[in-house]
C-alpha cells in the first residue's frame, strides 16, 4: 500500500505547474446530462488551459468518461455552457468538436480492423489525389509514416490493424489523434494497455505537444502518473464535480479520500453471522482464455465475499470463468467439495447461479413472461421425469413470486414490463427454482432504484441466512463494504489481496485497485 | 466489458489457397472427366458466361464488406430486362432502354438502402421484401410472357467481339478494374470497409455514413441494371424468370473468394476467382450433361465448405 504515496514512473523531471492565466482554451459550465434513472452529470464546470496536463480522476461511474464524451460532442448535455477561448459554442457532433481541435483517444478503439494503419489514421480525412476522386496514396503512406515515427511505432503503414496487438492499436489510436494537429487532446487511460517502453514514449510526445501549447485531459487510475503528469487535478464523484487541486498541494490519501467521498445514505440490512459454514466454492490456480490469471478464492456457506476492482480488472471474467461461460485454461473450480467442469449447464446442475451484469440480456428473456423465465433454469429439478406440466410450472412460479414479492399482475406478464428490482428477482427466483446453493452476482444492483436496492440486498441477507453462499461483484464500494463478510480485490485480471471484514473500507478498496507496481 | 478490437493473426493466407484451391482443382476435375472443358473455345465460353454473374458480385463484395447482403438483384435484373427489352422493342433506342434498366437498378437500390440505412431493417428482411416486389412487378410488366424481337444490335453486345476479344470479356473486365479503384484507391472504397469494420469510428471522424449505406445499394442496383442488358442480349428476349435466384450465385461466389460477413473483411480479386469457380463447376457440370439441379446443389455445397472456412478462421482466437 505504500506504492500508492511512493514511486513516481521514470521520467524527466516534471514541469513546474503551470498558473491558470489568460482564458481557459475550453470550458465547460455547470454541465448536467441525465440518461434514464440516472443523473451522469450534474452541475459539473471544468476548464483547460493551453499547455498543461489537466488529470480527470473519479471512481467507476463517476462521470468522467461522459463528461469526456460531452466534451468532444458525442453527447449533448441537457443544460450547460460550452465555451471555447471564451465564446460560446454549439457542439452537436464529433465533427463540430473536431474543427475546435478536439480529438480524443477513446478507451474503445475506434479502428477499423480490416484497413491498414495510415488508412486508419486519416480516416475521414484523405489526402485527395491529383486525379479527382482518388487518393493519393503516396501521400497517405509517406504522412503515415511521420505520425508513426512521431510517436515512434516502428510498423510498415500499410499493416493491417486487426494483426497488430492491443498495444500497438493503442499506440495507432494516440497517433490518429495527433495527427489530427490537436489543440486539445483528450485520453482516457491510455497507458492501459502500454508497455513500460511505450508509455515512457507517449509521456515523452505528450511532453513535445505541452510545450506547443496543447492542453490534453487525462483520465487516468494510476496515481504515480496523475503526480508525475497533473499540473492540475479534477476529482468527479456520483456525476459531481468534488475538488479541484493541484499535485504539489495534495496528496495520494487526499485524492483517494475526495473520489470516495462519505456513503450515500442508504440502508444496507445484513445479519452478520460469526461463523460461516462448509467450503462452497474453491477455486485453484484459475485461468482463463478471457484473460484472468491465477485466481484463488473460497466462498463459504453462509457467507457474502465481494469481488471489487476497477473496471476492467478481470471480474466479471472471474464471474464468468467459474460458472464455466467462459473457456478455462488452467485450475481448478470446486463445488461443495466436488470438483465442478463443463459448461453452464454443469453448473446449474452443481446448484450454481450467475445472476449476470447485464440483466436484459443475459439474465431474462425480455419478452417472455414472468412464469416462463422463472423456470427456465429450474426445469430439470421441476420436471425429472422431462415432461413439462403447465400447471406444475405456474405453481412453482406463484410460489417464487410470493416468496420474493415480485410485484406483477400475474405470471403470465411479460418480464420485460416489470421494473428493474422486480425483474432481478425474478433472476434470483430463477434460481431458486433451480436449488441454487451457490450464488454469484454481479453488479445485483446496477440499474435499481434506492429503495428496491435494499430490498435485493434483504433477499440476499436472506439467501446466505439460510445457508446459501454468495459471491459478489460490485463497482459501488459502499455496497461491497456494508454487505460482504470479506473481499477480494481484484487489479489487472489477477486478485491482488484480501480484505477481512475489519479492514474493509472504500479507501482499501481503491488503494489496492489502484496502485501501481 | 466490452469486447475490444480483434487481435486474430492475418487468415488471408487461407483464403486465397481455398478458392484458388477450388478453381484448380475443378478445372483439373473436368478437364479429365470431360474432353471439350480444355478447350480454347470452352475456356472462352466459362469466361463469357460468368460475365453476368460477376456484375453482379462485384457489387454484391461491397454490399457483404457493409455486413450487408442484398437478396434482390437477381429479381431486380430480371425487371430491369425486362423493361430494357419493353423500350428496345419499341423504341429501338438502345440508350433509351439502358437508361430504363438502369433506372429500375437505382430505385430499387435506393429503397434498398433507405430501409436497411434509414429504417434500420436487418438488410435480409428488406432485401426479401425488395425481392418479392420485382419479381412481382416483373410479372405484371410482362405479363407472364416473354419479350421478344430483340434487335440485332443489342444480341451482337453479348455475341459480338470487340479487338477481336468477345465483348462481355472486355466488359468484365472494365467494370473489375473500376471496382478495383473504387474499393482500394477513393474514400468510398476505404468507407465501405469501414462500414462493415466499424461504423462508430466513421461517425467519430465526421462521415455521413448513412448517405453511404444508401449509395452501396444503389451501386448494386445499377450493376444489375447494367447486366441486364448483357441477360437481355444473351437470351434474346425478356424473360420474366430469366435471373431470379441469381444472386444465390453472386453471394456464393463472393464467399468462396474469401470475403467474409463481418468485420469489412473483402477481397475483390477472391470475389473474380470465386466467379470463376462458379463459373467452371456449371460449364463443367453442363458438360457432363448434369442437370441444373444438381449443379444448384454442388454449389451450395461448395458454399458451405466456403463459410465453414470463414466460421473457422473467424472464431481462432
Amino acid at each position: 500500500m505504500n506504492a500508492m504515496t511512493a514511486t513516481r514512473p521514470r521520467l524527466d523531471a516534471p514541469p513546474p505547474p503551470r498558473p491558470a492565466e489568460g482564458k481557459p482554451l475550453l470550458e465547460l459550465k455547470g454541465i448536467c446530462k441525465t440518461f434514464p434513472g440516472v443523473k451522469a452529470l450534474d452541475d459539473v464546470s471544468f476548464a483547460v488551459w493551453p499547455g498543461e496536463v489537466h488529470m480527470l480522476l473519479g471512481e467507476n461511474g463517476a462521470g468522467k468518461s461522459s463528461l469526456m464524451k460531452v466534451l468532444c460532442g458525442a453527447y449533448q448535455a441537457d443544460a450547460g455552457e460550452y465555451l471555447h477561448k471564451g465564446e460560446t459554442v454549439e457542439i452537436r457532433n464529433p465533427a463540430d468538436a473536431r474543427k475546435l481541435g478536439i480529438a480524443v483517444i477513446f478507451q474503445e478503439f475506434s479502428l477499423v480492423p480490416y484497413l491498414d494503419v495510415a488508412q486508419n489514421i486519416f480516416l475521414g480525412r484523405e489526402f485527395p489525389s491529383r486525379i479527382p476522386g482518388l487518393i493519393d496514396r503516396r501521400r497517405l503512406y509517406r504522412e503515415a509514416r511521420a505520425v508513426l515515427d512521431l510517436i515512434g511505432l516502428d510498423i510498415d503503414p500499410r499493416t493491417k490493424v486487426h494483426t497488430l496487438g492491443v498495444a500497438q492499436q493503442q499506440m495507432v489510436e494516440i497517433g490518429k489523434a495527433l495527427s489530427q494537429d490537436a489543440r486539445i487532446l483528450v485520453m482516457d487511460e491510455p497507458t492501459a494497455a502500454l508497455s513500460d517502453r511505450e508509455t515512457e514514449r507517449l509521456f515523452a510526445v505528450m511532453r513535445q505537444l505541452q510545450a506547443k501549447g496543447v492542453a490534453i485531459v487525462y483520465i487516468s487510475h494510476r496515481m504515480a502518473e496523475v503526480f508525475a503528469l497533473g499540473d492540475r487535478i479534477t476529482v468527479l464523484r456520483d456525476g459531481k464535480l468534488v475538488g479541484r487541486a493541484q499535485p504539489d498541494e495534495t496528496t495520494p490519501d487526499a485524492l483517494v479520500r475526495m473520489m470516495v467521498g462519505r456513503n450515500v445514505d442508504m440502508s444496507y440490512p445484513r445479519n452478520f453471522t460469526e461463523q460461516p459454514g462448509e467450503i462452497a466454492l474453491e477455486v485453484k490456480g484459475l485461468s482463463a482464455k478471457n484473460g484472468i490469471r491465477d485466481i484463488d478464492l473460497t466462498v463459504r456457506a453462509g457467507e457474502i465475499v465481494g469481488l471489487c476492482g476497477l473496471v476492467g480488472s478481470g471480474r466479471s471474467e472471474v464471474a464468468r470463468a467459474v460458472f464455466g461461460a467462459d473457456e478455462i485454461t488452467a485450475g481448478e473450480v470446486r463445488v461443495f467439495g466436488k470438483p465442478k467442469r463443463g459448461g453452464p449447464d454443469a453448473s446449474v446442475l452443481a446448484d450454481i447461479g450467475l445472476i449476470p451484469e447485464s440483466r436484459k440480456t443475459e439474465g431474462l428473456a425480455l419478452i417472455r413472461t414472468v412464469g416462463d423465465n422463472l423456470a427456465v433454469a429450474g426445469l430439470p429439478k421441476l420436471f425429472p421425469d422431462k415432461l413439462f406440466s403447465p400447471g406444475r410450472a405456474r405453481r412453482a412460479a406463484e410460489d417464487l413470486i410470493a416468496r420474493l414479492r415480485i410485484a406483477t399482475p400475474s405470471s403470465n406478464q411479460s418480464v420485460g414490463l416489470l421494473s428493474g428490482g422486480n425483474q432481478q428477482k425474478v433472476v434470483i427466483g430463477k434460481w431458486l427454482a433451480a436449488g441454487t446453493r451457490l450464488f454469484i452476482f454481479d453488479e445485483p444492483t446496477r440499474g435499481i432504484d434506492v429503495g428496491a436496492k435494499s430490498e435485493i440486498f434483504a433477499l440476499i441477507d436472506q439467501l446466505v441466512a439460510e445457508g446459501a453462499a454468495v459471491l459478489m461483484i460490485s463497482s459501488e464500494q459502499a455496497e461491497i463494504v456494508h454487505v460482504c463478510d470479506r473481499a477480494y480485490v481484484m487489479r489487472g485480471k489477477r486478485i491482488v489481496g484480501e480484505l477481512s471484514r475489519a479492514e474493509l473500507s472504500e479507501e482499501n478498496i481503491v488503494r489496492m485497485g489502484m496502485h501501481d507496481e | 466489458m466490452s469486447d475490444q478490437a480483434v487481435s486474430s493473426p492475418a487468415p488471408r493466407i487461407l483464403a486465397i489457397p481455398g478458392v484458388s484451391v477450388a478453381l484448380i482443382g475443378l478445372s483439373l476435375l473436368f478437364a479429365v472427366a470431360s474432353p471439350g472443358f480444355l478447350t480454347s473455345g470452352n475456356l472462352s465460353n466459362v469466361l463469357v458466361q460468368s460475365v453476368i454473374l460477376l456484375l453482379l458480385a462485384l457489387p454484391m463484395t461491397l454490399i457483404i464488406m457493409t455486413e450487408g447482403l442484398d437478396l434482390s438483384m437477381g429479381a431486380v435484373l430480371t425487371l430491369a430486362s425486362l423493361v430494357l427489352a419493353l423500350i428496345v422493342v419499341s423504341t429501338q433506342s438502345l440508350a433509351l432502354a439502358l437508361l430504363g434498366a438502369l433506372g429500375v437498378g437505382l430505385v430499387f437500390g435506393l429503397v434498398n438502402g433507405w430501409l436497411i440505412a434509414g429504417l434500420s431493417i436487418p438488410p435480409f428482411v428488406a432485401t426479401l421484401g425488395t425481392l418479392g416486389a420485382a419479381q412481382g412487378l416483373a410479372l405484371v410488366v410482362s405479363d407472364g410472357q416473354s419479350v421478344v424481337g430483340i434487335p440485332r444490335f443489342v444480341r451482337l453486345i453479348y455475341s459480338g467481339e470487340t479487338f477481336g476479344i468477345p465483348t462481355p470479356i472486355l466488359i468484365g473486365a472494365g467494370f473489375y478494374a473500376l471496382f478495383h479503384i473504387l474499393l482500394y484507391h477513393t474514400r468510398f472504397g476505404t468507407y465501405v470497409c469501414a462500414l462493415g469494420g466499424n461504423r462508430d469510428a466513421l461517425t467519430l471522424a465526421g462521415v455521413a455514413w448513412k448517405r453511404l449505406l444508401v449509395a452501396v445499394y444503389m451501386l448494386g442496383g445499377a450493376m444489375a441494371g447494367v447486366a441486364a442488358l448483357l441477360m437481355t442480349a444473351r437470351i434474346n428476349a425478356g424473360h420474366p424468370t430469366a435471373a431470379i435466384g441469381m444472386e444465390f450465385d453472386a453471394i456464393a461466389a463472393v464467399a468462396l473468394g474469401g470475403t467474409s460477413f463481418e468485420k469489412g473483411n473483402g477481397w475483390l480479386l477472391g470475389t473474380l476467382l470465386g466467379v470463376l469457380t462458379v463459373g467452371v463447376l456449371r460449364n463443367g457440370l453442363n458438360l457432363m450433361a448434369v442437370p441444373s439441379s444438381v449443379q444448384v446443389a454442388c454449389i451450395g455445397a461448395l458454399v458451405i465448405a466456403a463459410l465453414l472456412i470463414d466460421s473457422l478462421r473467424s472464431t481462432r482466437p
